[in-house]
C-alpha cells in the first residue's frame, strides 16, 4: 500500500504543479484583460470609431456671381464626368479603346491621356471626360465590373450664362493643381478661380467644407450615415455690372478688336467693361485643349487678354485735356488765347503735321479742344514742358494701376527726363515734347486708366478707384486731384462742343436724350511713320492699308453733360478714325444708359434669385 | 458498489442521482454562453450559427450523459483498438481527406465532415492513460517505457502537423506530453526535452511553411502587416479593448457587428464576447472556466486508478490548453494557431471531442472504486 500511496502522492503533487501553472496563467490572461479593457479601453474605443466611421468632406456649393440686377452671370450645374485612377488599371489599351468609344475622344486626347497616365502619381484619378452626356455615362457603369480603373462620378460644373460676354469679367475656373494648392494652402472642391473675379474673390466664393460621418463596414462599403456638419456655401457675389448695357457693348464692339469701360463717375463702380474679341469660358471650366488654348494665345487680336485692363495704348488726343490743364494751372496761357494753325508746325528743323492738313486757321483753347487741333497743343505743350505734363498725367491716375480688384492690370507708361534716362539711356529732346501734347509718342494709358482721368475730368477733379463689387464705393475715398474748377468748365465745355457743335470731331455722335447730352472727347492714334514722300502724294486712307497698320480710335466721354454721372472709355485697335469708329459706339452706348435711367433705376444690390437653390455638391 | 454498475435497468433516471452535477451544469452554461454570442455575431440571429450550435449543445450533454452511464473497463479495453482506428482515419484524411482553406483536415464521410484530429486528442490520451496503468511506478522512467509512449505521441503529431494543422500538432502532444509528466517520469527528461525543442527550433523554422512563418512573425509584430496576417491580432485586440468594462451590449459590437473581426464566430469569438460584455463578462467567462477545469482537477485527484487519474487530468488539461492558447491568441499574446475556445466556438467534431472527453470523466467518477485489473 506505500508504493500505492507513494503513486497517488507524485501524482498530485504534479498535479498540482500543472494545475498552479495554468492558474497562474489564467491569471496573467485576466491582467491582459484589464490592461486592454480597462487601462487601454479609451485607446481602443478611438481605434474602433476610426474603424467604424469614415469622415468625408462635403464640398459647398460656389457663391454664385450676379450682375447688379441679380443676373447670373455664374451659376453652379451637376456634370457627369468619367475619371482614371491609373493603378487600378489592368488592360490599359482594351479600357482606353472602350472609353473612346463610348466618349467620343479624339485621337489626340487619347495621347494626352496616356502621356498623364504616364507622367502622374500612379493613385491620382485623372479626368478623361467631363460634361458626358447622360447616355454614355449610363453606358460606361454598366460596363464597370470589365473595366476595373474607371471611376464614374458626378461634380459640379460652372456655368457661365452669359458666355464671351463677361469672359474677361467674370473669368473662369479651373481644375487645382499643385501649385494653387501650394498658393492657398488645403482648399475643397475640385475647382479653383483662374481669371477675372471667380480668380480675384476665390477666397469669398469658395465657402468652407462641411464634414459628413458614414458607418463604413471591413470592406469600406457604407451601412449608415451618423452625422452631418453642413458646410458654408460660398458668399454669392453682386457686381456693379449691368448685364444689359454690357451685352450692347460687346455687340457693338463685335468684329472689332479693342476694349471699352462704362464707369459710375462718383462711386467708381463698372457699369460694363468689355474686351473683343472674346472667348466663351463654358469652354474653359470644362477644360481646352492644349492646341486651343496656345491658338489662342499666339492670336493676332489676343482674345485672352483683358484689354481693359492690360492693353496699353497711346492715348492720342483724349490727352490733350491734361495738357490744357497744366497750362492753366500756371497761367501760361488764357484760355481765350489763339494760335494760327496752318496744317504744319515747325519746330527745330522738323514739321510737325496736324491731322487736318489744310489747317484750322485761328483757334483759342476750347476751340482747339472740339477741333482737336494739333499744332494748338504741338505750341501749348512746348510752353507747359514735358515735367508739369508728366505731372498732370500722374494726378489723373496715369503712368499707374487704378487699384481695380482684378488681377494684372498694367501700369501704362508716362514719359518724362527721369524715365527717359532711367529707359533709352538718354536726354529728353523738345521734340518728343512736342508729341506728347497730342498724346503719342512714348506715352501709354489703358482704357480702364482713361475711364478714370475721363471720370475725374467730369467730377470736379476726384480720382476714385474702380471697382466691379456694386455698393462697396465708400471703402475707396477719392482722392482730390487738386484741379481748379474754373480750368476744368474750360476743358469741359471743349469736351462739350466736341461732340455737339458742327465743327466738332465727334458732332455725328451726338445724342440727346430728354435735355441730357453726352461730352467728350476723340483721339486717333498713328501706329506707323508716315514718310514724306506719302505726304506729298497723300496719306493713304486707313481703309486701304493692312489692319495692323491702321489708326487706333479712341474716345472717352460723360453724360449728361450739365450733371455728370457716368465716363466712358472707347479704344478700337486699328480701327481708325476716333470720331467715325470710336464714338459712334460711346454714343450707342450712352443712350442705352440714359434711356434706363430714365425709368426708376433698380436697386443696387438684389438678393439673388437663385442663392436660395444652391445646395452643397459632395466629393469624396 | 452499486454505482459501479453502469447501466441500472432501474430506470435511466437512476444514474443521474450520482452524476457529478456540478460539472454537467459547467459545460451545459459554456454550451449556452456559446449559443448566446452565436446569436449575437450573427446580428441577433440564430441562422446561421447559433441554432445548429444550441443542437449541437443539446446533443453533446445526452452524449455526456450516455458515456458517462458506461463502464470503465470498457474504456480500458477500447482504448488501444480506438487509438489505432483513429490513427488510421488520421492516415484516410492524408490520402482522401478534403482540402480546405490549404490544408486537409477533415475526412467527408457523406452525412458529416469529420476532424480526426480532434478524436485523436481524446484516443491518445486515454492510449497513453491505458500504458501506463500496466507499468509499474518505479519503471516509468526507463528508458524503454519512454520510447513507447513518446512514439504514440509523434507518429499522431507529425500526422497533424502535415495536414498542415500547427495548432492542433501542438495541443496534441501538449495533451499527451502532460500524461508522461503526471504519470511521474523523472523531471530531467523534460529538462533535456525543453533544451532539446529550443536546439531544434532554427531546424523547425527551417521547415515551417511560409504561411506559418508568417504568422509567428506578424505575432512577433503585428504592425508588421496590418491589413493582411496582422489583421486579425490588431482588431481582435481592438474589439476587447474598446469593449471596455461594462461591453457594448449584445449584438452591439462594432468590430464584429461591421465584419471587422476575423473568424469571429469560430476562433475569434471571445474577441466578439468580451466586445459585447465587457471586463466584467469576460472575468466571468474566465471564472467559469477556471470553475470547470477546478471541478476536474479535484475528481483526477480522487480517482483510485492511474488509468483513470491520468485520463481524467490530461483531458482536464487538454481543455486548459485550449482555453489559454485560444484567449492568449486573441488577446495577442500567442501567435493565431487556429485553435477554437472549448465549448463555445462553432465547431462540430471539437465540441463533439470535448463533449465526450466530459462524458469519460463523468463515467469515471462514477467509478472511482471500479476494479481495474493491472
Amino acid at each position: 500500500m506505500a508504493l500505492f500511496e507513494n503513486e497517488a502522492g507524485l501524482f498530485s503533487r504534479r498535479l498540482f504543479v500543472l494545475g498552479a501553472t495554468q492558474a497562474s496563467l489564467f491569471a496573467l490572461l485576466a491582467g491582459r484583460l484589464q490592461y486592454l479593457q480597462v487601462s487601454q479601453s479609451a485607446n481602443y474605443e478611438t481605434l474602433a470609431e476610426a474603424n467604424r466611421v469614415n469622415i468625408s468632406q462635403l464640398t459647398p456649393a460656389r457663391g454664385l456671381i450676379t450682375d447688379r440686377q441679380g443676373t447670373l452671370l455664374a451659376d453652379n450645374d451637376r456634370k457627369l464626368l468619367v475619371e482614371l485612377v491609373p493603378e487600378q488599371i489592368r488592360d490599359l489599351d482594351g479600357t482606353l479603346a472602350e472609353l473612346q468609344e463610348h466618349l467620343g475622344l479624339s485621337n489626340g486626347r487619347l495621347r494626352e491621356l496616356r502621356r498623364k497616365i504616364k507622367r502622374g502619381p500612379s493613385f491620382k484619378a485623372i479626368t478623361v471626360a467631363e460634361d458626358v452626356d447622360w447616355d454614355a455615362f449610363a453606358a460606361i457603369n454598366l460596363r464597370l465590373p470589365f473595366l476595373p480603373g474607371v471611376a464614374p462620378r458626378t461634380g459640379e460644373k460652372r456655368i457661365y450664362p452669359e458666355g464671351e460676354t463677361l469672359a474677361h469679367v467674370v473669368g473662369y475656373v479651373g481644375d487645382k493643381t499643385a501649385a494653387d494648392l501650394r498658393r492657398m494652402g488645403r482648399i475643397v472642391g475640385d475647382t479653383v478661380g483662374r481669371s477675372g473675379v471667380e480668380r480675384e474673390f476665390e477666397r469669398d466664393l469658395r465657402g468652407t467644407a462641411g464634414v459628413r460621418h458614414v458607418e463604413v463596414n471591413a470592406r469600406g462599403r457604407n451601412v449608415r450615415e451618423l452625422e452631418t456638419t453642413p458646410g458654408k456655401p460660398g458668399q454669392n457675389i453682386t457686381l456693379s455690372i449691368d448685364v444689359a448695357l454690357q451685352r450692347k457693348l460687346s455687340e457693338r464692339l463685335n468684329g472689332h478688336s479693342g476694349s471699352a469701360v462704362v464707369m459710375d463717375i462718383e462711386t467708381g463702380e463698372l457699369l460694363a467693361m468689355a474686351s473683343v474679341p472674346s472667348f466663351d469660358p463654358n469652354g474653359f471650366s470644362r477644360g481646352v485643349e492644349a492646341s486651343t488654348w496656345e491658338k489662342m494665345l499666339v492670336a493676332e487680336r489676343k482674345p485672352l487678354m483683358n484689354k481693359a485692363i492690360r492693353g496699353q495704348y497711346s492715348p492720342g488726343s483724349t490727352f490733350k485735356m491734361l495738357v490744357a490743364l497744366a497750362a492753366l494751372e500756371e497761367k501760361l496761357v488764357a484760355p481765350e488765347d489763339e494760335i494760327n494753325c496752318s496744317g504744319v508746325y515747325p519746330f527745330s528743323g522738323e514739321k510737325f503735321h496736324c491731322w487736318r492738313p489744310e489747317g484750322h486757321g485761328q483757334v483759342n483753347m476750347v476751340q482747339a479742344i472740339e477741333r482737336s487741333c494739333d499744332s494748338y497743343f504741338y505750341d501749348l505743350a512746348l510752353k507747359v514742358g514735358i515735367n508739369r505734363i508728366e505731372a498732370m498725367a500722374r494726378r489723373f491716375g496715369l503712368g499707374a494701376a487704378t487699384g481695380i480688384n482684378l488681377l494684372g492690370e498694367k501700369n501704362g507708361t508716362i514719359p518724362g527726363r527721369d524715365w527717359k534716362r532711367a529707359n533709352y539711356d538718354t536726354g529728353w529732346r523738345a521734340g518728343e515734347t512736342v508729341i506728347t501734347g497730342i498724346g503719342q509718342g512714348y506715352l501709354l494709358t489703358t482704357p480702364l486708366q482713361l475711364v478714370v482721368m475721363t471720370a475725374a475730368l467730369a467730377n470736379g477733379g476726384k480720382l476714385v478707384t474702380p471697382t466691379l463689387l456694386a455698393g462697396q464705393s465708400a471703402q475707396a475715398q477719392p482722392r482730390p486731384i487738386g484741379v481748379a474748377p474754373e480750368h476744368l468748365a474750360i476743358v469741359q465745355q471743349g469736351m462739350y462742343r466736341a461732340v455737339n457743335k458742327p465743327d466738332g470731331t465727334a458732332y455725328a455722335s451726338s445724342l440727346l436724350i430728354g435735355n441730357q447730352r453726352m461730352s467728350g472727347k476723340t483721339g486717333t492714334v498713328q501706329v506707323r511713320r508716315i514718310s514724306l514722300t506719302e505726304r506729298e502724294e497723300g496719306v493713304i486712307p486707313n481703309s486701304e492699308l493692312d489692319w495692323h497698320l491702321r489708326d487706333h480710335a479712341l474716345f472717352v466721354g460723360y453724360v449728361p453733360h450739365r450733371a455728370p454721372r457716368y465716363a466712358i472709355s472707347v479704344v478700337i485697335e486699328h480701327g481708325g478714325g476716333g470720331g467715325q469708329v470710336a464714338a459712334p459706339i460711346a454714343r450707342d452706348i450712352m443712350v442705352d444708359l440714359l434711356r434706363s435711367q430714365e425709368t426708376p433705376p433698380p436697386p443696387a444690390t438684389p438678393t439673388p434669385k437663385a442663392a436660395a437653390s444652391a445646395n452643397p455638391g459632395e466629393s469624396s | 458498489m452499486s454505482h459501479s454498475n453502469s447501466f441500472n435497468r432501474e430506470g435511466l433516471l437512476e444514474p443521474f442521482n450520482n452524476l457529478h452535477k456540478p460539472l454537467f451544469f459547467c459545460v451545459g452554461l459554456l454550451g449556452l454562453i456559446g449559443v448566446v454570442v452565436l446569436y449575437s455575431v450573427a446580428g441577433g440571429d440564430f441562422s446561421p450559427w447559433a441554432w445548429r450550435h444550441g443542437v449541437r449543445v443539446v446533443a453533446g450533454l445526452a452524449l455526456i450523459y450516455f458515456i458517462s452511464t458506461l463502464e470503465l473497463r470498457t474504456f480500458y479495453v477500447l482504448a488501444y483498438p480506438v487509438f489505432g482506428l483513429v490513427l488510421i482515419l488520421l492516415v484516410g484524411v492524408e490520402l482522401f481527406g478534403a482540402r480546405h482553406m490549404g490544408a486537409q483536415r477533415w475526412l467527408d464521410l457523406g452525412f458529416m465532415q469529420l476532424q480526426p484530429s480532434e478524436f485523436m486528442r481524446l484516443a491518445l490520451v486515454l492510449a497513453l492513460a491505458r500504458f501506463y496503468h500496466r507499468i509499474h511506478q518505479n519503471d516509468v522512467s526507463h528508458p524503454l517505457n519512454l520510447i513507447v509512449p513518446l512514439a504514440m505521441i509523434a507518429v499522431p503529431c507529425m500526422l497533424v502537423l502535415n495536414q498542415p494543422d500547427l495548432g492542433t500538432s501542438i495541443m496534441l502532444a501538449g495533451a499527451g506530453l502532460s500524461v508522461v509528466f503526471l504519470a511521474g517520469v523523472n523531471v530531467r527528461y523534460f529538462m533535456a526535452g525543453s533544451v532539446a525543442i529550443i536546439a531544434a527550433i532554427p531546424i523547425v523554422w527551417q521547415n515551417m511553411l511560409t504561411y506559418q512563418k508568417e504568422r509567428v512573425l506578424v505575432f512577433l509584430n503585428p504592425e508588421r502587416d496590418p491589413l493582411g496576417a496582422g489583421y486579425h491580432i490588431i482588431q481582435s485586440k481592438i474589439g476587447i479593448g474598446s469593449g471596455g468594462v461594462f461591453g457594448k451590449g449584445l449584438a452591439q459590437g462594432t468590430q464584429s457587428q461591421l465584419n471587422f473581426l476575423p473568424e469571429r464566430h469560430t476562433d475569434f469569438i471571445f474577441s466578439n464576447y468580451a466586445e459585447e460584455m465587457g471586463f466584467i463578462g469576460a472575468l466571468a467567462l474566465l471564472a467559469l472556466f477556471l470553475l470547470t477545469l477546478f471541478f476536474i482537477f479535484r475528481i483526477a485527484n480522487q480517482m483510485r486508478h492511474t488509468f483513470s487519474r491520468l485520463a481524467v487530468a490530461s483531458m482536464g488539461f487538454s481543455i486548459s490548453i485550449y482555453v489559454l492558447v485560444n484567449l492568449a491568441m486573441v488577446m495577442g499574446l500567442a501567435p493565431v494557431v487556429g485553435v477554437p475556445l472549448p465549448f463555445v466556438s462553432y465547431g462540430g467534431t471539437s465540441l463533439l471531442t470535448f463533449m465526450m472527453s466530459i462524458g469519460v470523466i463523468l463515467a469515471m467518477e462514477r467509478q472511482t472504486m471500479a476494479d481495474l485489473s493491472k
